[in-house]
Parts: C-alpha cells; sequence; structure tokens
C-alpha cells in the first residue's frame, strides 16, 4: 500500500481488557486530507480505538501507523508531537487553569514562544467566542464551552496533522455545534488538517464526511460513503437489533 | 508585566524589614525566625511537589534530613571540608529524591502519600539503627557553620537562602515549566495527550523540590550544631503539610504566611506545650471548613470586600463564586 496517500493506518488491532474483546481485528486507512467518520453503536469500541490510536491503552495485537511509521507503543506524548490531537468524550480540559492558560499548553509543548502562542490563542478563542472567558478558570465554563474549549485547544499544535475527535458534538447546543463545524472545516481546508470524528449524529456525519467507518462489537462492520454504509444490511441490523 | 505593581513593592519591603529587623529583636527571636525560614523552604517547596504538582509526598522532611547527615557525616567521618559537604549533601538528595520520583512515576493519591510516607520511615530508622555510624537517636553533632552560636549570621543565611529558594519557584511556576506542572496536577491524562512530557516533569519537580529540601537540611545541621532522627519524625511532615494548608495552598505567598505565622504562633503558646498540636489542627479544621485556600483566601476576600465597596460591578470571580453558592 501506498504510505505515501495513507496518513494513518490501523493494522488488525485486537484490544482485550481481561476477557472482553473491545476492539477485535479492527483495520483502517485514513488518507491524508480526509474527514473521516467513526460510528456505531454504544460499546462498539470506538473510544478503545481512539484510545490506542493516541496511546492512552497499549494494543493487545496488531499495530497502528503514522506515515507509515509504527506509533503503537509510543507515549502519549510523543504521539501529540508528532502532531496527532484529541477530544475526549467527557471533554478533558485543565478546570483550575483560565481558558487561555488551557489553549497554552499544546503551543508550548509544541515550541511555540509565548508571544506567538498568545496570539494564536486570541485569534483561536475569537474565532470560537471564547475571547471574553478567557481570563475564567475552565470550571466555570458550561459543558458546551468546555467541548469547545477541547476542540479549539487541540488547533493550538502548530504542526496539527491527525485530529481526532471523540463525540465532539454530544450534548453541545446547536450554536456551539455551528462553530465546531465551521472550524472543522475550515482546519481541513486551509491547514489540510486530516480528522477521524466519532460521533452518532448521523446527519453531521453525513454533512461532513467523506468516508465512514463502522464498529459493532468491536468489529469493524462497513465502511464507505454515508449512502453505501447506511443501506448495508449488517450496519441496519447492528442499529436496529441493538 | 510591570515591574513596579503593588505586589513587588509590599514584597520589597517586606524584605528590607527582614533585613533590618535583627537590629531591634532580641537573640531568642532571631533564633525563631531562623527556624521560621527553614520551615518557609520546607514549606514552599513541598508546594511546589504536593500543591502545585499534586505528588501528595509524605517524605519531604526526610530529604532534609538525608541532607543535613550527607553533610555532616562527610565532614565528621572523611574530614570532607564545608565546601564540598554542602553541595554532596543537597547533590545525594537530588539523586535520591529521582530514584524515588522514578518509583513513583505510576503512583498516584494516597498510594503516593503511602509509599513516601513508607520512604521516609525506612530512611529514619537506617539513621536512629546505625548508631555506630550515625549517633542513633542520640544524634550526631554538625559543625557549625559561622563557628559561632550567636544567631545573626544564622539568621541572614537562612534568609538568603530562603529568598533563593522562593525565587526559583517563581520562576519554575512563571515558566512553561510551571504551565506543565499544574496541568499534570489538574488532568494528567489531558496533559499527556497535548504534548506534556509527564514523566520527564514529574521527575524534574520531585529533584528540584526535594534538593531545596535537602538544601535547607544542610545548613540547618550546620546552624544548630545538632542533628538527630528527630529531622525524619512524621510530625515534621504533617507541620509542613500544615504551613501550607494555614497559609494557602497552591499560592506563592502562602507557604511563606504559614510557616512564619504558625511558626510565630507556636512560640507565644511555648506555654501551652503539647496542647499547642490541639490548637494548631483545630485552626487547621476552621482554615479547610471557611478558607479553603487558607489565609491567602482570607486576604483575597478581605481585598474584594474593600474593593467592593468603592468600584461595585461585580467581577468574573464573584459571578462564579456565587453561582456556586
Ligand atoms: N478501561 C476499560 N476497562 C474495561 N473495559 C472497558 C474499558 N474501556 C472500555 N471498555 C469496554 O469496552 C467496550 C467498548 O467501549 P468503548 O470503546 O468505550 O465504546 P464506544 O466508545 O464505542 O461507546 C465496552 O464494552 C466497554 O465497557
Ligand atoms: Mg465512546
Amino acid at each position: 500500500m501506498d504510505d505515501r496517500s495513507n496518513l494513518l493506518e490501523v493494522k488488525n488491532v485486537v484490544k482485550m481488557f481481561g476477557g472482553l474483546r473491545a476492539n477485535d481485528n479492527i483495520s483502517l486507512q485514513v488518507e491524508k486530507g480526509e474527514i473521516r467518520g467513526l460510528i456505531g453503536p454504544n460499546g462498539s469500541g470506538k473510544t478503545t480505538l481512539i484510545n490506542l490510536i493516541t496511546g492512552i491503552y497499549e494494543v493487545t495485537e496488531g499495530s497502528i501507523h503514522y506515515y507509515g511509521r509504527r506509533i503503537d507503543g509510543l507515549q502519549s506524548n510523543v504521539i501529540a508531537s508528532m502532531g496527532i490531537m484529541r477530544t475526549f468524550q467527557v471533554a478533558r480540559v485543565w478546570r483550575d487553569m483560565t481558558v487561555l492558560e488551557n489553549m497554552l499548553i499544546p503551543a508550548f509543548t509544541q515550541g511555540l514562544s509565548r508571544r506567538e502562542a498568545k496570539s494564536r490563542a486570541e485569534e483561536l478563542l475569537d474565532f470560537a467566542l471564547l475571547i471574553r472567558l478567557k481570563d475564567k478558570q475552565a470550571k466555570s465554563l458550561s459543558g458546551g464551552q468546555n467541548m469547545l474549549l477541547q476542540i479549539v485547544r487541540g488547533f493550538m499544535h502548530k504542526d496539527l496533522k491527525l485530529y481526532v475527535m471523540d463525540e465532539p458534538f454530544a450534548g453541545v447546543h446547536q450554536s456551539i455545534k455551528g462553530i465546531i463545524i465551521e472550524s472543522i472545516k475550515m482546519m481541513n481546508q486551509g491547514k489540510d488538517v486530516t480528522f477521524l470524528i466519532v460521533s452518532h449524529e448521523m446527519s453531521t456525519v453525513k454533512a461532513l464526511c467523506n468516508k465512514v467507518t463502522v464498529l459493532c462489537k468491536g468489529e469493524r462492520i462497513a465502511e464507505g460513503t454515508m449512502e453505501e454504509v447506511a443501506n448495508d444490511p449488517q450496519v441496519i441490523d447492528a442499529y436496529l437489533g441493538g | 508585566m510591570k515591574i513596579f505593581n503593588l505586589k513587588n513593592i509590599g514584597l520589597l519591603v517586606l524584605l528590607i524589614v527582614a533585613v533590618f529587623l535583627p537590629v531591634v529583636i532580641s537573640d531568642y527571636w532571631r533564633f525563631v525566625l531562623t527556624i521560621a525560614f527553614f520551615y518557609t523552604i520546607m514549606a514552599a517547596s513541598w508546594n511546589l511537589l504536593g500543591g502545585y504538582t499534586g505528588q501528595f509526598s509524605l517524605g519531604h522532611h526526610t530529604f532534609a534530613m538525608i541532607g543535613a547527615y550527607t553533610s555532616t557525616l562527610l565532614m565528621q567521618k572523611a574530614g570532607a571540608p564545608f565546601w564540598v559537604s554542602i553541595p554532596a549533601g543537597i547533590l545525594l538528595t537530588m539523586i535520591i529524591s529521582s530514584l524515588l520520583g522514578v518509583m513513583c512515576l505510576r503512583i498516584h493519591g494516597i498510594y503516593l502519600a503511602l509509599i513516601t510516607w513508607a520512604f521516609a520511615e525506612v530512611v529514619r530508622n537506617y539513621f536512629r539503627l546505625h548508631y555506630a555510624f550515625t549517633g542513633g537517636d542520640r544524634g550526631i553533632d554538625s559543625p557549625l557553620i559561622f563557628g559561632t552560636m550567636k544567631p545573626t549570621p544564622y539568621y541572614y543565611l537562612f534568609l538568603g537562602i530562603a529568598v533563593l529558594a522562593i525565587v526559583l519557584i517563581a520562576v519554575i511556576m512563571r515558566s512553561k515549566i510551571g504551565y506543565y506542572l499544574r496541568s499534570i496536577r489538574d488532568d494528567p491524562i489531558a496533559a499527556r495527550s497535548m504534548g506534556v512530557d509527564i514523566v520527564r516533569y514529574k521527575i524534574f519537580v520531585f529533584m528540584v523540590a526535594s534538593g531545596l529540601a535537602g538544601m535547607a537540611g544542610v545548613f540547618y545541621g550546620h546552624s544548630i550544631g545538632l542533628i538527630s532522627p528527630v529531622m525524619g519524625d512524621f510530625n515534621e511532615m504533617a507541620m509542613i503539610i500544615i504551613f501550607v494548608v494555614i497559609g494557602g495552598m497552591r499560592t506563592q505567598a502562602g507557604p511563606i504566611v504559614g510557616a512564619i505565622s504558625v511558626r510565630y504562633l507556636m512560640e507565644l503558646l511555648r506555654a501551652q506545650s503539647e496542647f499547642r498540636i490541639v490548637i494548631l489542627t483545630a485552626i487547621v479544621i476552621l482554615i479547610m471548613r471557611f478558607f479553603n485556600g487558607g489565609l491567602m483566601e482570607l486576604f483575597r476576600r478581605l481585598k474584594k470586600w474593600i474593593r467592593r465597596d468603592r468600584e461595585g460591578p461585580v467581577s468574573a470571580y464573584q459571578e462564579l463564586e456565587q453561582k456556586q453558592g
């Protein structure tokens, strides 16, 4: 397979939690510039896969490659420094730090100066309509604002290549959802950032993603455009059969 | 940021007062303050480790003990001069603490506290039991660095190293590393995912905090003239935490305010002897209940209260506080 087009390649990955196969022989390739959707019923192993890609968990079997280089087994911070950022299903912001401070850290770890980091942060916060909250502690923000902060925080990485998002639209207000979609499009077109997005919102996934991968009970059961997978009997079964 | 803001001017005034204070106080109080400066370093460095970074170590006092014993034993048993034994004492605490830091990498919260406490007990018992070498419970004479029992030079020595330690901690906390340390305490998983090398900074903070404690301990020995395993008593650790909590955890002035005011209070209550600890504990409970942020929180509220009279508009902080009730 051509390594240049494959930004991310997951090869036969298995993740066991005790006797549970949370990810069961999953393979998938994401090309540079894609916005890939990752869908599947609850408990199908989406978050687990993200945690494997970003080095939070160790794979039980199989391997994960990024630009042709093996990244499974690397520390999360090393993976981050290679240009992979992520968000968490339940937003993980630094609650006792201010909104601005939250933004600065990923820029600092990637060697941006204070001045550069601050102006970039203010630009992004402005875009996300969070600028007037910049000196507030993150714990004073609403759930949706925290999700938004978590998302724009990842954009602070100066060499962001792959952005993995775990349910970025879950439980956020319609207006915030709009900003998130807008930022994804902007970074994809303007900065050539590749996205892997877990979401339950079929309409959003359909509008945003060129291609979707469907997981069910830890296995990859389908892949293709939203129309293709929506008509796949296995997928229909997975969603209707529970 | 302005250099001549109110806070910095206040600090400068405090420093000038501290420099001239010995002129107007007795030898006894000079000695009391010297000890208070020792505890200021211990409290400030523990705040860096346990407060800002969330590495709740219960072995911090032990590093002062290791520093003190190393330097003293090198002089007494190997005839080393001060300029060798003092750096050696500090260096050894940094080496041992980074090893302990590596051991504690994957350990959090209560387990970290337990491991560091066990480490502290092992070290303390080592010094107690190897009496042929360490003098056991009786302790060992430590050569006085100024060759005199008069407290004034020691006062300035400890004032100097306390300022040094506080400045070093302030510089670290304002640097990028300071952001990383706070992010590690707040949410280590988020920190790792956002590129923070938490392994490196956890070991770094262990090494710096313990190195400062080691430095304080080395000079403590050479100022008091006698060191003993009492330095390793858990009481010492408890006092350090009390200073930080009363002063204000995770604030820069908190440990200083805490250490000096509580040491002062303890002197005033000297006649009460063992009852002092009861009074202190009661104060800690009151502070935890009403001023979670310690004395610094009290100051902040007072300041806010005075400002509110003058200014009126509700600040973001007040808004937040009202929301939380
Ligand atoms: N840390 C863990 N320990 C044990 N089981 C886990 C852990 N994380 C996830 N699981 C299990 O793995 C399965 C997949 O979970 P997850 O990846 O969170 O699914 P999804 O994100 O698709 O809803 C679930 O059955 C879940 O209970
Ligand atoms: Mg999930």
